[in-house]
This record gives C-alpha cells, sequence and structure tokens, in this order.
C-alpha cells in the first residue's frame, strides 16, 4: 500500500514537472531483424562449443535485438534509467531486464562534479559499447573482450565519480576518478574458464541465463563485496583513456547449497580511442587478468587460469555510411588443477562492419566476421580443437528516441 | 553617422602561425591616457543558444550589466551552469526559452557548463571595455567610432594557447586613418573538434 501511493506521488511530481516544460521522460530504443548466413560450429547458446551467436542450424531470419531503454527524470539532479531487453532465444525469460539503476548528479560548484550510480549497470570499460543500452555504434558484434564483459559482468551496488572540468581552467578535456562496490558477482569468470572467449552480440540480463542448460550470472555466494576502480583522460574531446582494476573479491571457496562456487575473478583494463577528426575513430583496448575456483586448501588442485584479451579497431564514417575494420586476439592458461584437458585458448578474430543510415529511423547494418580458436578442451566433446568459424550478418533496424 | 571626434577606426586582425585569420576571437581596447574615465558602452541584451550539444557561439563579448537569454534549441535537454567567479548560476533542466535572461553585473570571464553533457562548453566574456567585439571568419574586427588616442588592445580565445602577456598591444588610433594592429599567434590553436551527432544522452 505504501509503495503504491509513493508510486503515485512520484507519478503526480513527475507529470507537474512535464508540464513546466523539459523532457521528463526519454525513450531509447531499438528493434533489429536479421538476415545470417553461417559456416560454424553450433554455438554455445545452442548448447554447441561455436564462439559466435549463430550457427547453420540457426540461419535466415532472427531477430537480432529488441530494446527498450527509457530514462525518467525524477528532479533536476536524479534521473532513473532501465534497460529492458529480447533477444528471441531460449532465455528463460523472453523480455528481460539488462539494467536499472538511479543516477545522482548534482550541480558543480567547483571544477570537480561528482556523480552516483546505484542499481545495476554496465563498468565503464567498453570503448565500443556507447550507444543507447550498451549497444556497439561500430560494428553489430562486439569485440571478444567486450563480448564477454557484457555476458559476465554487471555492476550491482553504487558507484561514485568525481570528474575534473578542465573548461573551467582553460583545458580543454576532464580528468574522472571511478570506483564502485558492488555484489552478486561471484560466478563471474565461470563461462570463460568453461567455454573460452566468445563473439556475440548477446551479454546476459538481470535475471536470464546464457547457453544450454543456461548459465546465470548475478548470485551473492559469499557476501563479500567487490569493488572496482579507475581512471578517465579526456583530451580536447579527441583522446579518451580508461583504465579500470577489477576484483570481486569472492571467497573461491564458498558454494551454494545448490553446488554453485565463488569465482574470485580480477583484471586490469585499459582502452584508448582516438578521434582525430570528425571522421575517424581508432580503438585499442587491453585486459589481462586471472579467475580461481576452489578452496586454498586445495593447493595444486585449486584452478587458476589466467587471461588476456584485445583488439584494435579502425572506423571511417562518411555521410550516411559508417565503415569499420576490427582485429581481437585472446588467450586463456590454465595454471592449476588440472582434471581433464586444461584450460588453454588462443584465437584471434576479423571482423568487417558497414552500417548506412536510411531515412530515420532505419539503419541497415552488415557484419562479416571469421574467428579462429584453439581451445583444448573441446577435444573432451569430440570436437576439433581448433575451429575456423566465419558468419555473414544484415541487420534492417528500426530506432526509436522520443521525449514526452 | 559617426559622433564628431569619435571619427577613429581601429582593425584588428587575429592571425595563426601560418598567417590564416582566426574568428571567433575576443578584442578589447581600452584608452591608455588618464583621464576621465572613458564612457563603458551600454549593457544590451544578448543570446547564447544551444544547438546539436553546443553553446552557439561558444564564445560571447557583452558589456558589464548586459543581460544574456540562454534559449535551447537542442533536440535535448541541457542544464546550463557557471561557477566561475564572476557570475554563478544555474538554469535547471529545460528546452525552449524557459528562463529569464541572465543579467552579467561584473567583469570577467565566465565559463558555462551543462551538467547533462560534460562535453559542451561556452564562454561569456563580461568586460567593462568601451570597444569590443570578436572577429569574422578572417580573423578580423572593426572598431568604429572611437576617440583619437592611444588604446591597449587585449585579444583572448579559449583556442589560444600563448600566454596572455604576449596578447596585449599598445595601438595609436588617429582621427583620420583607420589604425591596423595584426596580432600573430607564437603558438598553435587549441584543438577543438565540433561534437559528434549522437544518440541520445547515453555514456557507457
Amino acid at each position: 500500500m505504501r509503495s503504491r501511493s509513493g508510486a503515485a506521488l512520484l507519478l503526480v511530481a513527475w507529470c507537474a514537472r512535464a508540464a513546466a516544460g523539459g523532457d521528463q521522460l526519454a525513450l531509447d530504443g531499438e528493434l533489429d531483424l536479421r538476415w545470417l548466413h553461417s559456416s560454424a560450429e553450433p554455438s554455445f547458446l545452442n548448447g554447441g562449443v561455436g564462439t559466435l551467436r549463430f550457427d547453420p542450424g540457426h540461419e535466415d531470419v532472427r531477430l537480432g535485438r529488441a530494446f527498450l531503454a527509457p530514462r525518467l527524470r525524477i528532479s533536476d539532479t536524479v534521473t532513473l534509467h532501465a534497460v529492458v531487453d529480447a533477444y528471441g532465444d531460449h532465455d528463460r525469460n523472453p523480455v528481460d531486464l539488462s539494467e536499472l539503476w538511479a543516477e545522482w548528479r548534482p550541480f558543480p560548484t567547483g571544477a570537480v562534479r561528482f556523480r552516483t550510480r546505484v542499481g545495476a549497470f554496465h563498468m565503464p570499460i567498453s570503448m565500443e559499447n556507447r550507444g543507447p543500452g550498451w549497444s556497439d555504434v561500430y560494428t553489430i558484434t562486439p569485440s571478444a573482450l567486450n563480448t564477454w564483459l557484457g555476458e559476465e559482468f554487471r555492476t550491482i551496488g553504487a558507484e561514485f565519480e568525481a570528474r575534473w572540468l578542465g573548461a573551467s581552467r582553460g583545458y580543454l578535456g576532464d580528468f574522472a576518478f571511478v570506483a564502485a562496490a558492488y555484489g552478486w558477482n561471484d560466478p563471474a569468470g565461470a563461462l570463460v574458464a568453461d567455454r573460452g572467449f566468445a563473439l556475440t552480440d548477446r551479454p546476459s540480463t538481470l535475471f536470464g541465463g546464457l547457453g544450454r542448460p543456461p548459465i546465470t550470472f548475478y548470485h551473492e555466494i559469499d557476501r563479500r563485496p567487490g569493488y572496482y576502480a579507475g581512471l578517465t583522460w579526456r583530451h580536447h574531446d579527441r583522446l579518451e583513456l580508461r583504465a579500470l582494476r577489477y576484483d570481486n573479491r569472492a571467497d573461491p571457496g564458498a558454494e551454494t547449497e545448490a553446488g554453485g562456487g565463488a569465482w574470485l575473478t580480477r583484471f586490469n583494463s585499459v582502452g584508448a580511442r582516438l578521434e582525430p577528426d570528425r571522421r575517424c575513430t581508432l580503438i585499442a583496448q587491453y585486459l589481462d587478468g586471472e579467475t580461481i575456483i576452489g578452496p586454498n586448501s586445495a593447493g595444486a588442485g585449486q584452478f587458476r587460469m589466467a587471461y588476456r584479451a584485445a583488439f584494435a579497431l579502425a572506423s571511417v564514417e562518411w555521410s550516411s555510411d559508417r565503415l569499420t575494420v576490427r582485429y581481437d586476439d585472446f588467450h586463456t592458461h590454465q595454471l592449476s588443477g588440472f582434471y581433464g584437458s586444461p584450460a588453454d585458448e588462443a584465437g584471434h578474430a576479423w571482423t568487417l562492419g558497414w552500417s548506412h543510415d536510411l531515412a530515420e529511423p532505419w539503419q541497415l547494418a552488415a557484419e562479416w566476421i571469421r574467428v579462429s580458436s584453439h581451445f583444448a578442451p573441446r577435444a573432451d566433446y569430440g570436437v576439433p580443437i581448433l575451429l575456423v568459424e566465419s558468419q555473414l550478418q544484415l541487420a534492417l533496424r528500426y530506432r526509436l528516441h522520443v521525449t514526452l | 553617422m559617426a559622433a564628431p571626434g569619435l571619427a577613429g577606426e581601429l582593425s584588428v586582425t587575429v592571425v595563426d602561425r601560418s598567417g590564416r585569420g582566426v574568428g571567433n576571437v575576443v578584442v578589447t581596447a581600452v584608452p591608455v591616457e588618464h583621464g576621465p574615465a572613458p564612457a563603458r558602452r551600454a549593457p544590451s541584451a544578448a543570446v547564447m543558444d544551444q544547438r546539436n550539444r553546443a553553446f552557439v557561439p561558444q564564445v560571447l563579448v557583452v558589456a558589464v550589466g548586459s543581460s544574456v537569454e540562454f534559449p535551447n534549441n537542442d533536440s535535448v535537454s541541457h542544464q546550463v551552469y557557471s561557477f566561475s567567479p564572476a557570475k554563478r548560476f544555474q538554469l535547471p533542466l529545460y528546452k525552449g526559452a524557459h528562463h529569464d535572461p541572465v543579467t552579467f553585473d561584473a567583469e570577467g570571464l565566465v565559463v558555462l557548463g551543462c551538467n547533462i553533457h560534460d562535453e559542451m562548453a561556452g564562454y561569456i566574456y563580461v568586460t567593462a571595455a568601451p570597444a569590443f567585439g570578436t572577429t569574422d571568419g578572417d580573423g578580423t574586427l572593426r572598431l568604429q567610432e572611437l576617440a583619437a588616442g592611444d588604446y591597449r588592445v587585449t585579444i583572448w580565445s579559449p583556442l589560444v594557447a600563448d600566454p596572455p602577456a604576449s596578447l596585449e598591444r599598445v595601438v595609436h588610433v588617429a582621427a583620420q586613418d583607420p589604425a591596423i594592429s595584426r596580432i600573430q599567434l607564437a603558438r598553435g590553436l587549441r584543438a577543438r573538434p565540433e561534437p559528434r551527432p549522437r544518440r541520445g544522452d547515453w555514456e557507457y
């Protein structure tokens, strides 16, 4: 009852503000339909071991993604954001939340601006996923690195950012420090250890799962909060550098009654995006870390795996078109805890993307991707250790942006 | 018609290292000689628009006491603020011409920001100089109806990286011939590309 009257009050306050002018509700969204041609192994999303989203059993016309991303202004400095997704696959929730957060951004009273976010959201690492709903603005499929971040990571907690605004001191750029504390990220690491890296535009949703049987991600197992902390430097709107340290501080010996374990996952990540003029974009990103499961008392029986992933991307846009080429490189290396084949992977991928803005609100996008990966545990499933897979996609997108 | 005794003209041209004119540079001219303070220019009403996530113009120069309107003709809302000592203010979230004009009653540089779009920066240069303006696309500003005498000419732009001391000149303005001052910058301009079109207000 109390929550209902609270909601009614909120609605009244919002209507009053809306009547006073200004866009209180903004709605971004997209309906993305695909035509596909694949020469890949059955995808891990369909119970196979392939590293791409689609496979020869899932070709022709498919739903790429449908999402709605409303942003509601509660007051001048507080906004509420949500991203609601549907991917048209076998996820247990056909429609699910991917992000939901409240943001407080008080007016700056000096050269440092503060921002606090509370809820569930993507951490600020990816240099590619800068569109509404964490969409990739350069290619259909994000890099292996950012695919993984979208699959296994969500900040469910609070994040604080302090940003020094250079304009007030005659410097055309800014410098930011960001830090977050979060929970419910204890399974992070399980997927990359089990499968290796992949290249899909299928991030996890908050309550759903990926693969068959579905792996779910957002559980608190050991009651130990994790953290990340990072720095961002933006120079003249042309160069952006980001560095971030992530550590979920999981107790690798903790287990749920159902047998799910906590994965201690930590990594360092750096990224750079250079936009030398209005047309060109160059991006490079690198991530290096480890994941551990099993009690520390297990000694050499404790599973430990190191991993690193990197990519470089070049993109050029002119009139209504954008052309992008990207090279991905990714590796995992198991250090201890051997039971079967070592979780060692070496892979690389080439991605060629093109997009063309038709009359608003339509967009056409095409992508060819070829990934070559060598992952030892595939032998346990009777699949060749070395897979060379490719996928051609054509997307027709209806993009929504309205303000009320 | 020029007022009698105010027939002097001063033409200031700002060029970069390779001799190309630099537009949108603030130029002020203040008489050097002591004596009765010259008349300030009367306050006026000016407009600082917002379009495509940018302040338009990026640099506005006004006389002390002037009022400035901040219409938002962009497709998204803005929250304009300044914490500069010359004028602290904030305009809560709006679109269109929602707020009353803001009066700038102290001399100095007012740096404008938007609390939603950190990349937006605008500048209001509030001056007590009797003559001022901004250079055109060719880098030139003509100040007319000046009394004859020596003037201290000062230029300013957020893109100019030269030390401020090198951006001042004393120029003699005669009653008859136009005085010409050409200021060549020693350092390259700071780069500030146009903001790229973006969808929505998403930041990741």
